[in-house]
């Protein structure tokens, strides 16, 4: 026994943790985290900086480490609020691209669909002045009406013309940017800050400097309903006949047609569905994290999103601990910048690093199982 | 007129090459969407080459011109490796690596440029100021009425541009490379069965998507923004995307596309400045080129198909 096991390859013995198929789907996810990060220290250090230190005011920026002294009215709790503030648009907008990803299309307008529906419930219901109970509700409301028109828009288009949804979707991106931008500059904008007047607090999902127990904390409303939607999404796509349909028309449109699913009506749905989480993404991200819209300029987070869907296996839980991580890098730089001396962009060099080695994942499932075959022969051709 | 002749030209011109550079790569069956990730770090190559030389030789940064193109190019095919890489050999999916490449070349440039500003002029600064490159006038030619737009006020690149896509189109339809890039595309297994190596031509291709791509960012870099910043990933890689599919994946088609968006674009602006409105409504016209290419979208994409294979991991075992 001692003796086969002195047999098998360092090679086969070193990959142990990525062996098993059934936990590959978060253990490549992981295995390519760990490999960034040494990446990322290996950059620190070369820099001339220490990477734990690094690391660690990265944690403590995000609100997972406690830091060392506090300003007034703050403690870990409330950067840790803030943290899931900023992540709640992230996780939307991630559940809005792997919806259409299961259905084989490919949403770049994510960001254009949060600009729109953030713009239309800021003007319809930001500047109101309802009742915080029905203006919150109603803010959720226009969002996801708005941003799942938008994006139905762009699925009819392809049924209906063949119009290609990356083409539709820039298009779409660019024609919000910028009749957005002046709608705001026309009618909105606040001379000060040059951004779109403040919204009433009422109207925000975000409650602002709440106090409890003399610390003073942002409550983002919103995460949990990202939360709650992230599961329903998954009972959706696992379990029910639509999530089915869509699925089969995803994986191969000319098999779906021939079982007699309707692949038009299935596209639409899907980008209805799709544009409605991007019209909350956007509605939690312009009335919840910010509380105004700067004009002519589409947020990231509709970009980023894609790779947080990929790293998340577009799965809806996956998305969850994934835009958990992202948020962390993100939030954590500012910190990190200032008391480590390195500068903030790292950051984002990090998320890349991470997400250019996920990307690779197909590729370490099949070396893995290569080398599993492999030492099988051995074992065989020996025995 | 004129003016709408020659601000479309010079915006056309660099979102035609990199589209050229879309063409091949995604003619030979691998999408890609990590044109504006290219075209980003080619061009931040370029400026950090010029700028560097300038500072060590004492000459004047605009006359680095051509230095900078080099090597926005150079920049532009190296970085392209990865999405070759990852694509062909690691067989990731096509898409996750062309959207990764963006975000990376974002986050590479802005870092190194801040770093690289810092260390060698001590100031810590976004961007590379590059200036404009100077511009030219054809005589005899610039006097013809419409015409003659054409050829006043020309941007050295742009030149460069036209002889470019001209070699291009001719590889592309005329060249025995050129029929198996696109028989890679179409039905990689006959390519195989042929004796040529899918892998091989589908890397050429996408190097020479990055190379295109490097230098249209080189090109943008030197005449709309003046130098090189983040501004640079203002969209345009997209933008080139949307017309190489509106041109159903063809040269002269897309060529069409391009100066749709060029003259629509300055076009609208053209509209807005004459007509004296405050500058807010300049947006509303901007978004004419968008417009446009839907509504004619609605009537031409009927026949619109892209390559078979566009997309696949090429198995040999699959048939």
């Amino acid at each position: 026994m001692s003796k086969d096991k002195k047999k098998t390859s360092l090679r086969y013995r070193l990959i142990w943790p990525l062996r098993n198929e059934k936990w590959q789907p978060i253990s490549i996810p992981v295995a390519s985290i760990l490999v960034s990060f040494i990446a990322a220290a290996i950059i620190i250090l070369l820099l001339g900086k220490n990477p734990f230190q690094a690391f660690y005011n990265l944690f403590q920026g995000a609100g997972i480490l406690p830091k060392p002294t506090y300003a007034g009215y703050k403690s870990m709790f409330t950067d840790f609020l803030q943290l899931l503030n900023a992540m709640t648009p992230m996780v939307f907008a991630s559940l809005a691209v792997a919806v259409a990803l299961r259905a084989g299309l490919f949403n770049i307008g994510v960001s254009g669909q949060m600009l729109f529906s953030g713009f239309l419930a800021t003007v319809i219901v930001g500047y109101s002045g309802l009742d915080a109970f029905i203006a919150k509700p109603l803010v959720l409301l226009v969002g996801m009406v708005a941003g799942g028109l938008m994006g139905g828009l762009v699925g009819w288009l392809k049924y209906k013309f063949n119009i290609h949804e990356v083409v539709t979707t820039i298009m779409f991106n660019y024609i919000a940017q910028y009749v957005i931008s002046f709608f705001i500059h026309m009618y909105y904008i606040d001379p000060i800050s040059r951004q779109s007047k403040y919204i009433t607090e009422a109207a925000r999902l975000t409650l602002v400097n709440v106090e409890i127990a003399n610390l003073k904390m942002n409550i983002p409303l919103g995460f949990i309903l990202a939360i709650a939607i992230a599961i329903i999404i998954k009972f959706l796509m696992d379990k029910t006949v639509v999530g089915f349909e869509i699925k089969a028309v995803g994986s191969n449109r000319d098999a779906a047609k021939y079982t007699g699913i309707k692949v038009g009506s299935n596209t639409v749905l899907a980008m209805v569905i799709s544009g409605g989480l991007a019209g909350l993404a956007g509605v939690t991200y312009y009335l919840g994290y910010f509380g105004s819209i700067q004009p002519k300029v589409l947020t990231n987070i509709g970009f980023d999103s894609i790779a947080v869907a990929l790293l998340g296996n577009a799965h809806p839980i996956g998305i969850i601990f994934s835009s958990f991580l992202i948020s962390i890098i993100d939030q954590g730089s500012t910190y990190m910048s200032s008391q480590a001396g390195i500068r903030q962009e790292i950051a984002s060099v990090i998320i890349g690093l991470i997400l250019l080695f996920s990307a690779c994942g197909a590729y370490v499932k099949h070396k893995v199982s290569r080398l599993k075959e492999k030492e099988v022969d051995r074992k065989d051709s020996e025995s | 007129m004129d003016t709408i002749i020659i601000d479309g030209l010079s915006f056309a011109l660099p979102l035609f090459i990199m589209a050229i550079g879309g063409i091949y790569s995604e003619k030979s069956g691998i999408t890609n969407l990590a044109l504006e990730g290219f075209q980003g770090f080619g061009a931040f190559i370029g400026a950090m080459s010029a700028v560097l030389i300038a500072n060590a030789s004492g000459a004047a940064i605009e006359d680095m011109f051509y230095v900078a193109l080099l090597f926005a190019m150079i920049g532009g095919m190296g970085f392209s490796i990865i999405h070759a890489v990852l694509s062909i050999k690691f067989k990731a999916n096509q898409v996750i690596s062309g959207v990764v490449i963006n975000i990376l070349a974002l986050a590479l440039t802005t870092f190194l440029t801040t770093q690289i500003n810092a260390l060698v002029f001590g100031a810590a600064s976004d961007k590379f100021r590059l200036g404009v490159s100077e511009r030219f006038t054809i005589d005899g030619l610039a006097n013809i009425p419409v015409v003659g737009a054409v050829f006043t006020n020309v941007y050295p690149f742009q030149v460069i541009i036209v002889v470019i896509a001209i070699f291009a189109w001719y590889v592309l339809y005329k060249t025995k490379f050129g029929l198996r890039l696109r028989a890679s595309g179409e039905n990689p297994q006959s390519v195989d069965a042929a004796g040529v190596s899918v892998s091989k031509i589908r890397f050429s291709a996408v190097l020479i998507s990055g190379l295109l791509s490097g230098l249209a960012g080189m090109c943008f870099a030197y005449s709309i923004s003046a130098q090189f910043s983040s501004g640079i990933y203002m969209g345009y890689g997209f933008l080139a995307i949307a017309a190489l599919i509106f041109g159903n994946w063809r040269i002269l088609p897309t060529l069409g596309a391009c100066l749709l968006f060029g003259f629509a674009k300055s076009g609208g602006m053209f509209i807005a400045q004459s007509m004296a409105l405050p500058s807010s409504f300049t947006d509303l016209f901007m978004i004419l080129p968008y417009v446009v290419t839907l509504m004619l979208l609605i009537f031409f994409s009927k026949s619109n198909r892209a390559p078979r294979a566009l997309g696949e991991i090429y198995d040999k075992g699959k048939r």
